[in-house]
């Protein structure tokens, strides 16, 4: 039996009662508290650690912000965002040390306001260095959760974050790592299902390998190469016009006004391929400017392929 | 009277011959510019007038997470503390040939003095800090001196005497031994050194990361 269009699934989900308030809001509160608490062991331990308080701001475009297929359902905007990150580094004993802390960080879309967010993030990793020395090898655990609230409550998500990481600084020029990370971000479902499609489309979850290297030119200007290999839940929104999916390809649809009245959110499952190339200069011992470049080449299921290109200036500042 | 004349004569010549003189060196950059923080050491071409070794206390401090001073010279078997003016903890360690050690995590002034009983050149790093690196040269003659921000630096207290004068910088493209220049000093004429180097770039582990990871938003 061919699958039938999910148009059909998404206009009776557009009027589905989407939220269930009470329930909500404590598990909002909750989640909320985790990174609180995070910081919190961080600050009851300034006696042992360093503190390290830095600030960055970005401004980027990203010319497909809604992951769409279709040209016609392709939206670009600018964002500029800024984050506060408050960090203790604990060393514990000869070759580990503990990182706990958090950010605070807001970013803002020229025009598709409903994206507008404010996120706060608790981190706590674990780092072991294979030896003595700025070029010993390390690896390090990481786990956090970040809570992100959106103008459109509805993309309104807690992040659950977990990866593994191993580095090595092989001369005062060449800085190598890699990283596995596994991602889950949980958003607040719709209310129930249609032809066996869920409407919880804000919720995704992925597992992603990212491989960098940074090279020194000069004193002040390093270079970077950066890749990244995803595959889990990816989120595509169609205007409304001219796009649709086939039922057995979707894991969930859920209306999307962000980008417009008509435009749906669809969840697949997909691949991303990225490859990012990177300049940055340092302007003095505690701040750097740098500029990237970053494509995204997504493969999801039933042939919806779609590109991002991301260009981003960034300045960061560290106390 | 005569033999009054002659003692007080005599007594002048050997003030004259004993009396000090003082080298004062210069270094610039290939463009001209000052350079700071190169040891300029001089070596007697007479090992007796190396005697007057001296031996200062010497420290090295870590500030706001950087080794205090950046390059520091001290005589061949000479102890250095190591204290630590930050709130926080160090780890401060050497691979060097010239001296091997390990501070163990301390804070404060904890850390037991190192004594420095090989010539050479003293990597310094923090094992928790890996932007933090500093100098020790270790010299082998008595007399030498670092240069401030304006790239001068004056030797004094050196006998009158025929002296090798050579640097040494942390950056500096080319071998200390290729910069020995040769100098007599008399006691009332100060000796002028002078020298133009090369610099390599001063690559360092950034304090602040930059933007080198691929990530999905």
């Amino acid at each position: 039996m061919r699958p039938r269009s999910c148009r059909v699934a998404a206009a009776a989900l557009h009027n589905a009662d989407m939220h269930c308030l009470g329930t909500r809001a404590f598990y909002k509160a909750a989640r909320a508290s985790v990174p609180a608490l995070l910081i919190y062991c961080a600050v009851s331990n300034t006696a042992r650690g360093d503190w390290v308080v830095a600030t960055a701001a970005s401004l980027s475009h990203d010319d497909n912000v809604g992951d769409a297929r279709g040209y016609s359902d392709q939206v670009s905007d600018f964002s500029t965002s800024g984050t506060l990150s408050l960090l203790q580094l604990i060393p514990v004993g000869e070759s580990y040390s503990l990182i706990a802390g958090g950010d605070l960080s807001g970013q803002l879309y020229d025009h598709l306001s409903g994206l507008r967010n404010a996120s706060i993030d608790g981190l706590l990793s674990l780092k072991k260095k294979w030896g003595l020395g700025a070029f010993a090898a390390w690896s390090r655990a990481q786990v956090s959760v970040a809570r992100s609230d959106y103008e459109d409550g509805y993309r309104d998500a807690t992040v659950y974050r977990a990866a593994l990481e191993v580095g090595k600084r092989v001369d005062e020029r060449w800085n190598l790592g890699v990283k596995y990370t596994f991602e889950r971000r949980v958003a607040a479902p719709g209310a129930g299902e249609i032809y066996g499609v869920s409407s919880d489309a804000f919720s995704q979850a992925g597992r992603s390998f990212t491989a960098n290297a940074q090279y020194a030119l000069s004193d002040r200007l390093s270079l970077s190469l950066g890749s990244l290999l995803r595959h889990g839940d990816v989120v595509s929104t169609t205007l409304g016009e001219g796009q649709s999916y086939p039922l057995s390809d979707l894991k969930a649809a859920a209306p999307d006004p962000t980008f417009g009245p008509a435009a749906y959110a669809y969840r697949l499952d997909g691949t991303t391929y990225a490859v990012r190339l990177g300049a940055d200069y340092s302007l003095t011992e505690h701040s750097r400017i740098g500029g990237g470049f970053q494509r995204f080449d997504t493969h999801a299921r039933g042939g919806n392929n779609y590109t991002n290109s991301v260009p981003q200036l960034t300045w960061r500042y560290q106390f | 009277m005569l033999k009054k004349i002659m003692a007080l004569v005599s007594l002048a010549l050997c003030c004259a011959l004993v009396q000090a003189s003082e080298i004062h060196a210069v270094v610039k950059d290939q463009k001209g510019k000052a350079v700071a923080d190169a040891v300029i050491l001089v070596t007697p071409a007479d090992p007796r007038n190396a005697l007057r070794a001296r031996a200062p206390a010497a420290a090295v401090d870590q500030v706001d997470k950087q080794f205090v001073p950046y390059v520091k010279p001290i005589f061949v078997g000479s102890t250095i503390r190591f204290p630590n003016s930050d709130n926080i903890r160090h780890q401060v360690y050497s691979f060097s040939p010239a001296k091997k050690f390990e501070l163990p995590l301390y804070s404060g002034t904890d850390a037991p003095p190192v004594m420095f009983d090989k010539p050479g050149v003293v990597v310094l790093g923090c094992n928790i800090h890996d932007w933090m690196i500093g100098y020790i040269y270790v010299s082998e003659t008595p007399f030498f001196a670092k240069t401030g921000p304006l790239g001068t630096a004056v030797i004094n207290d050196l006998p009158a005497g025929e002296y090798t004068v050579r640097i040494w910088h942390p950056s500096m493209d080319r071998a200390e031994e290729s910069t020995s220049q040769r100098l007599i000093l008399t006691a009332d004429t100060p000796g002028l050194a002078e020298w133009q180097i090369g610099l390599k770039p001063n690559i360092r582990v950034p304090r602040v990361s930059g933007e080198a990871t691929a990530t999905y938003p």
